[in-house]
């Protein structure tokens, strides 16, 4: 059995992976990143780009401002056009709960330093010109959101980690984690080969439960399916992500760069389990939800459909942190926001490997927290 | 596709991937560095994502892929071929009347 070393390993080149081991390299340490199929073949490759600091929750708000941040100057940080676009998000009310809970996060968000505003359905009408304002009695908008390309970004960090001097294997699936007394030693791949370390994250998305397992730490998330499609590439007629939160709602943005259309929305009841067969159910309910808020997409054509995973954990909010074997590292249990915290978790996550305190106390993310208080603006 | 440049030489530019416009020098770029399988070429190039959904490029992509780096085009992964078949229009797809099965 082939021998490596490394000062730190990550398992999984999804945005989480990805973003983490680029800082970690970027601080001088020898990072290898293991993936068990190719990077993106995740959760990271099949969801749709959205990236916003409309949430609920205190921290997850002051991680995405972080993240934006970051976003924004992601360009020039990994030399890649990762078609980062501040279209903003929209959310859409149409009852009086959705309204007040709207308010009350804005309430929130505001506290923050957010630029978000409570908006008649005629200023939303402003926004979205297509719209159609049937029942509408607000919405919740926030310019500053945006999108980018999940491709884009996570190709970009995984080039960056190999410009620094480390590595990324793809095709390594991680089936041996070794402890010694109470830390973590070493990993054995698929491939054979014995990579030790001192320190080693579980970047695993929806895979996150499993590779916890190999080191005997539970770790709850649970996959279930979302489905998503896109569209042919048309005329600009969206700016920003259209969010209805409806039972029979669903959430969509034009790519800025190229016209697509792309959007999924979350089933009721959900489907759990790691499933990414397409529907024939989605491929008809998707489009009448479509077309019900933007009537002029009716002529638009279809390219394809596809599932994807979200990560759940039990209270909709991030698992990040140490766990009880030293050097054995969590980031999982994104919930569907994975992409969007990317660089703004990645970076932490760094700082917490390096140096012991992130410039942000994510303790509130620990995996062993109560998980009682959830997210309402998932 | 030939065509001249200002200075008068011919350059070869040939389209690999006609829905996105893709040329073979991209495609052998990308291969060279280091995206050895189809799956990847598709999320760093969008080759196999648009209306043919890989129909017109994939087999030619991995032609390059085998004379790149000698893995044998029928040794490789294609991407899985995902609905519909064409594209379709949305409002033809809301359309029709789903009939709830198990799912």
């Amino acid at each position: 059995m082939s021998r490596r070393t490394a000062d730190a390993l990550v398992i999984g080149a999804g945005i989480i992976g990805a973003a983490t081991g680029y800082y970690l390299a970027r601080e001088g340490l020898k990072v290898i990143v293991l993936e068990r199929n190719f990077p993106c073949s995740g959760s990271t490759g099949r969801c749709i780009g959205g990236i916003r600091a409309q949430f609920a929750h205190d921290l997850t708000i002051r991680v995405m401002l972080k993240s934006i941040r970051m976003f924004q100057k992601l360009d020039q940080e990994l030399n890649e056009d990762v078609e980062w676009y501040a279209g903003g998000y929209l959310f859409l009310a149409f009852d009086e709960e959705r309204k007040k809970s709207f308010l009350q996060a804005i309430e929130i968000q505001r506290r923050y330093g957010l630029k978000v505003d409570f908006i008649s359905p005629e200023e939303c009408c402003r926004i979205v010109p297509d719209l159609n304002p049937e029942g509408l009695i607000g919405g919740a908008f926030c310019p500053t959101d945006g999108q980018a390309n999940p491709f884009k970004v996570t190709y970009g960090y995984l080039k960056g980690i190999r410009r620094l001097g480390s590595e990324v294997i793809n095709g390594a699936e991680v089936t041996q984690i070794n402890i010694k007394g109470d830390r973590v030693v070493s990993v054995v791949t698929s491939t054979g080969e014995k990579f030790s370390a001192p320190v080693v994250l579980n970047a695993a998305g929806p895979w996150a439960g499993d590779v916890a397992r190999l080191a005997g730490v539970f770790v709850p998330v649970k996959p279930d399916r979302h489905e998503a499609l896109v569209t042919e590439a048309v005329e600009r007629c969206l700016e920003p992500m259209l969010v209805d939160y409806r039972a029979d709602g669903c959430y969509f943005v034009q790519h800025y760069g190229t016209g697509h259309f792309i959007g999924c929305y979350t089933p009721v009841p959900i489907v759990p389990g790691h499933r990414i067969d397409a529907s024939d159910e989605f491929i008809t309910e998707m489009p009448r939800r479509m077309i019900r808020l933007l009537p002029k997409l009716a002529t638009v054509k279809v390219l394809r459909q596809w599932a994807g995973s979200y990560e759940m954990s039990p209270d909709g909010n991030p698992i990040c942190g140490k766990t009880p074997v030293d050097g054995f590292y969590v980031a999982c249990g994104m919930s569907g926001h994975g992409f969007m915290f990317g660089p703004a978790l990645g970076k932490l996550m760094q700082e917490l490997i390096t140096t012991g305190t992130p410039s942000i106390d994510i303790s509130e993310f620990r995996l062993d927290r109560t998980y009682a208080k959830t997210e309402t603006m998932k | 596709m030939k065509r001249s440049n200002r200075k008068g030489a011919i350059v070869r530019r040939v389209i690999v991937c006609r829905c996105e416009e893709i040329t073979e020098e991209e495609v052998r770029r990308a291969i060279r560095e280091g995206y050895h399988s189809l799956e990847e070429i598709k999320r760093v190039l969008r080759t196999g994502m648009g209306h043919c959904g890989g129909r017109g490029c994939l087999r030619i992509i991995a032609r390059l892929i085998e004379e790149e780096t000698g893995i044998p085009a029928g040794k490789q992964k294609f991407p899985v071929s995902r609905p519909p078949l064409k594209p379709l229009p949305l409002g033809l797809l809301a359309s029709y009347q789903y009939e709830q099965k198990n799912r």
